[in-house]
């Protein structure tokens, strides 16, 4: 192998350390209400945001009008009582051989406290993210993250008595599109892989 | 194209990112089973404070001695009681000079603890969650704790739930195994604190 070669395998493996560490921070500053640094960590070419049942927004404009504007409320202080601890697990990170753009599976298994037709609910959600990536002047950003909700469900109730809990398409939040791949529990539905089988390539 | 002494400096950091994520892993694992000692041996000699929640802090190698082997592991485990701590979404970042680094971790918890103290009364089951915010020390080729915080976001009755009772069971520092100071940061759910990054953001630097 000349040295070349061993570059390359070396940027590939800090390529998957890169992005695996800014998955993990997008949540960290979700979780904190760090709406701006969200915003921030989108490249400017971004193609689409889709959360659960929130809808589909296009390109960097839309992903300020969905942190920032929707679910940062434009910088309002965020209520004390608001709890979102959007827990990243199982990460599956795939860069292409160009090195350039990237593609990542995860889940997230969330503890959450939102207020629901005025009242306070402690809720479960679970749900599977299959993300786009690009490496731009030399850092990876995001250039599509897609959240397909799996259940959304009261503490008390549980994802089987109640699969899904309010927070249906809501017009404020003035979406560019429906949720395409919206199809919660117990629908059945498989979020697809951005992956093919590991062994037999299919 | 890199010279061999860059692409070396550049494997190593990748090898250090996966050192220290092995090392706070294993740490889980080890408290999971009441390993005490273990957890103690996973700590420099020159480590600078454990501080767990509202325990407050213990400083020093002597301070990490007395606070896993005499608090928590006072007394032998009960039958029953039973801690699992997953560790998650380790944000690791190893310092230019490849001697210390720090991470940021999820811990979300499973437990069956004592109600009364940290070990007597009735069992009750828990959920709990919270933040680590630790650094490491390179000695010798191997990655070790220097500082151990954990930041708490809720530990909460099965029965009940985060939002009906955010925190149960022991509260403050020890009388029996004091800490050397007091709780620095203790704010868990519904305060509305949240624990700051040891990380700038890495688009924008701030």
């Amino acid at each position: 192998m000349n040295l070349e070669e061993l570059e390359k395998q070396v940027t590939l493996m800090e390529d998957i350390q890169e992005i695996e560490t800014l998955q993990r921070r997008y949540a960290y500053y979700f979780d904190s209400h760090q709406w701006q640094n969200i915003v921030d960590l989108f490249s400017d070419s971004t193609e689409y945001v889709e959360l659960e049942s929130v809808g589909r927004f296009l390109g960097k404009e839309g992903v300020k009008r969905l942190y920032y504007d929707h679910v940062g409320r434009k910088g309002e202080p965020t209520p004390p009582w608001i709890l979102y601890l959007i827990l990243q697990i199982g990460g599956v990170v795939d860069v292409d051989p160009d090195g350039k753009t990237a593609y990542g599976r995860w889940q997230t298994l969330l503890p959450e406290v939102m207020p629901y037709a005025g009242i306070l609910r402690q809720q479960w959600l679970h749900g599977y993210y299959e993300n786009k990536y690009v490496k731009e002047g030399g850092r990876w950003m995001f250039s599509r993250l897609d959240w397909n909700v799996t259940f959304y469900t009261t503490y008390e109730n549980g994802w089987l008595i109640q699969p899904l809990l309010g927070s249906l398409w809501n017009p404020e939040a003035k979406a560019d599109a429906h949720s395409i791949n919206f199809y919660p529990y117990p629908s059945g539905y498989h979020f697809p892989y951005h992956y093919k089988h590991p062994i037999t390539g299919k | 194209m890199a010279t061999l002494e860059e692409l070396q400096a550049r494997i190593t950091r990748l090898e250090d990112i996966k050192q220290i994520e092995k090392l706070q892993r294993i740490y889980g694992y080890y408290l999971d089973y009441d390993e005490y000692q273990k957890v103690v041996d996973l700590f420099s000699d020159n480590a600078e404070s454990v501080e767990i929640a509202d325990y407050g802090v213990y400083k020093g190698k002597k301070g990490v001695k007395k606070f896993y082997l005499e608090l928590l592991g006072g007394k032998p485990p009960r039958v029953g009681e039973l801690s699992i701590g997953m560790i998650l979404q380790g944000v690791v970042d190893v310092d230019s000079k490849g001697k210390t680094a720090k991470g940021r971790w999820y811990c979300m918890m499973i437990e069956a603890k004592p109600t009364i103290s940290i070990h007597e009364g009735e069992l009750r089951q828990l959920w709990g969650n919270g933040i680590f915010e630790n650094e490491y020390v390179k000695e010798n080729g191997k990655w070790l704790f220097k500082k151990v915080f954990f930041f708490l976001n809720f530990r909460t009755p099965y029965e009940d739930g985060w939002l009906k009772v955010p925190v149960v069971g022991q509260n403050g520092p020890s009388m029996e195994v004091p800490p050397d100071a007091p709780p620095t940061f203790y704010h868990p759910y519904p305060a509305g604190v949240h624990l700051k990054p040891h990380y700038k953001h890495p688009i924008t630097g701030k």
